[in-house]
């Protein structure tokens, strides 16, 4: 039997092409889109997952130190360790700076951690030049979106910092670059960043608590402890808000997911409808374009359905061409973007689930021309 | 072969539209023609030449009357069947004063289309094809498609096609009125030839009266019936 859909698509190929690619295009950027959220998920746990703490001891009552501010005495630390079960404890601070990069300053967030203490938030898997941080004053490790490079000097406020190493990949849970100080100087930094009030207090000589805070105590559990009960431990001890390291990770993408699945659904979807409508536009015309035909096939007497068949069959081809091309275009042009993207497979299924079932709505409009084309109107009077 | 008559129509009335804006075209037709003949349908335009052939054709339900396709009885104030799509393709060659053959099929497709669709195999309705596009002498062109081809090497895939189903009836609607006088003479004989060879009742709608002498008979519309009318001698119009 005749195909009459593939004989239809031979005959106007290359513009059914284009079509399909335009259409691949739209369809590539959902699936950038989703790309895009998946990145940012696994980025909030980037830094989550190189600092490996079961246990986060931040400011009583909040949801620190990632998802609200928090600030705990670093005096914290020698207190959470002495608890049973905790192995060891270690003071981290985060906080946004901008480096003064040229030709514009790059917004990152500093992690301050005691360079002698026993968590290092500097992955040696993400490290790609240079070293850790060996020294308790003015070395800098940065990931490699600053732009700065191992031996560059960066100076800050009266400091010159000296980049020691360089990581890749790193980033908060925001998605921007990170770089790694001492926890001495990174107080240093956070203090002098913080409001006159209290520099001219010290000025006069009254020495706050400020340039002791940190903004979080991270503990590991002995091993034959369960993280949970330690946990409820330093709680109940402590009064502290205190986070296993599910809980912390839950917290940090939790608000993300909610956040970022409704907007970049809202894109995916209105993109959907776009690509729909634009598949139901052209097989319309194309439709259209045929009426005469169609109105033939009608009169020499060819059933509705093997026409209703020839449109269906043509969408259905345009939307599987348009997910091939959106495929090659998405995985073309994806590393291309200042953001983390991750094309994942079964993402790319259930696009190509939602092409279908677009492709067969937006073929409804053409196959009612079809059943509604008079067989007489070709011939005329 | 039960009964010689192809097409018989009677008291077959045609009505368009209500009231006010009625038009009678047909009231009261009443004719047949016979398997084998060659018939040609002449009146004015407007007069409902064509709308005659497409109730004839299952295409154009009548008002009332009955009419007749070989032995079956397909309208009686009502279709008798549900799918006059399948009468037409099955029982019926239409062939038009365009060729309208379908742009995107070459022609050996557009001619084996209606035939597979009746479940002729592929390999049969090739074989027909290639048999009808050979006595036309197109056969050079069966994979060719219809933009590469003259109007009347389309004309006569036209008429390949309107054969290809092997149909007990031709309706050819001003099958010449596109063609010079050399081709419209070629089309009118292979119709005849047709109509002998194989048994078919042909009605051929035409306004060049220079065709009618190559009719068997001639049936014109008249005060909205159909009557008969002689037949002119051979050579007198033919220039
Ligand atoms: N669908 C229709 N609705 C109303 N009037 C129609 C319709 N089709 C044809 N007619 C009328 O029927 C008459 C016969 O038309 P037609 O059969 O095309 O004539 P012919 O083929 O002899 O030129 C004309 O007056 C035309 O206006
Ligand atoms: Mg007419």
């Amino acid at each position: 039997m005749i195909n009459l859909a593939q004989k239809d698509v031979q005959h106007t190929l290359g513009k059914f092409l284009v079509t399909a690619m335009g259409v691949g295009m739209l369809l590539g950027i959902v699936l950038i889109m989703i790309g895009v959220y998946r990145g940012m998920i696994i980025d909030a746990q980037v830094l989550l997952d190189d600092i490996g703490a079961d246990v986060w001891v931040v400011q009583e009552d909040t949801l620190g130190p990632f998802a609200e501010a928090s600030r705990v005495h670093e005096d914290l630390r020698d207190t959470v360790r002495v608890i049973d079960g905790v192995k060891s404890a270690e003071a981290l601070t985060f906080q946004n700076i901008q480096l003064p990069q040229k030709p514009s300053p790059v917004r990152v967030v500093a992690v301050g951690f005691d360079p002698f203490g026993t968590v290092n938030p500097v992955s040696s898997k993400r490290m790609v030049a240079g070293r850790g941080l060996m020294r308790s004053h003015y070395e800098m490790v940065v990931t490699d979106k600053t732009g700065y490079h191992v031996g560059d000097v960066i100076r800050l406020l009266r400091h010159d910092y000296h980049v020691v190493g360089v990581t890749h990949g790193t980033v908060s849970s925001g998605g921007e670059p990170l770089i790694y100080v001492s926890l001495k100087d990174a107080q240093e930094l956070q203090f002098s960043y913080s409001n006159n009030r209290i520099r001219t207090d010290r000025a006069r000589g009254i020495e706050g608590a400020e340039g002791h805070m940190v903004n979080a105590i991270v503990a590991r559990v002995k091993p034959g402890y369960s993280i949970d009960e330690v946990a409820k431990n330093i709680e109940t001890t402590l009064h502290k808000g205190v986070f296993t390291a599910t809980q912390e990770r839950t917290l940090l993408t939790q608000n993300l997911i909610k956040m970022a699945s409704k907007q970049i659904g809202m894109f995916t979807g209105i993109l959907v409808v776009v690509s729909t409508i634009i598949i139901a536009l052209i097989i319309y015309t194309m439709t259209l374009e045929k009426i005469k035909e169609i109105a033939i096939m009608k009169l020499v007497g060819i059933p509705n359905s093997m026409i209703v068949k020839m449109i269906a069959q043509e969408t259905l081809l345009l939307g599987v061409l348009a997910f091939i091309f959106a495929n090659l275009f998405s995985h073309l042009i994806y590393s291309k973007f200042p953001k983390r993207v991750v094309l994942e497979i079964p993402d790319a299924w259930m696009l190509f689930a939602v092409v279908i079932v677009a492709s067969l709505l937006a073929s409804l409009a053409g196959i009612k021309k079809v059943i509604s084309a008079d067989p007489q109107a070709a011939i005329g009077g | 072969m039960a009964g010689k008559a192809g097409i018989r129509v009677e008291n077959l009335y045609k009505h368009f539209g209500k009231g006010d804006t009625l038009v009678r075209v047909i009231e009261g037709a009443s004719f047949e023609v016979n398997k084998g003949e060659l018939v040609a349908l002449i009146a004015p335009s407007g007069a409902g030449k064509t709308t005659l052939l497409m109730m004839i054709g299952c295409v154009e339900e009548p008002t009332s009357g009955t009419i007749w396709l070989g032995d079956e009885k397909v309208y009686e104030d009502k279709w008798l069947t549900k799918e006059t799509r399948k009468i037409r393709r099955e029982k019926i060659g239409f062939i038009f004063q365009a060729h309208y053959l379908i742009p995107f099929l070459n022609v050996i497709e557009n001619v084996t289309l209606v035939p597979q669709t009746n479940g002729v195999s592929e390999a049969e309705a090739n074989k027909i094809a290639m048999e009808l596009l050979e006595y036309f002498d197109i056969g050079d062109k069966a994979r060719s498609m219809p933009s590469a081809l003259s109007g009347g090497q389309n004309q006569r895939v036209a008429i390949a096609r309107a054969l290809a189903n092997k149909p007990q009836i031709i309706l050819a609607d001003e099958p010449t009125a596109a063609l010079d006088s050399k081709r419209s003479v070629d089309v009118v004989k292979m119709l005849k030839k047709i109509a002998i060879e194989q048994n078919v009742a042909v009605i051929m709608v035409t306004h060049d009266e220079a065709m009618l002498p190559l009719c068997d008979r001639i049936l014109k519309i008249e005060d909205k019936k159909v009557v008969s009318e002689p037949v002119p001698k051979e050579g007198v119009a033919i220039l």
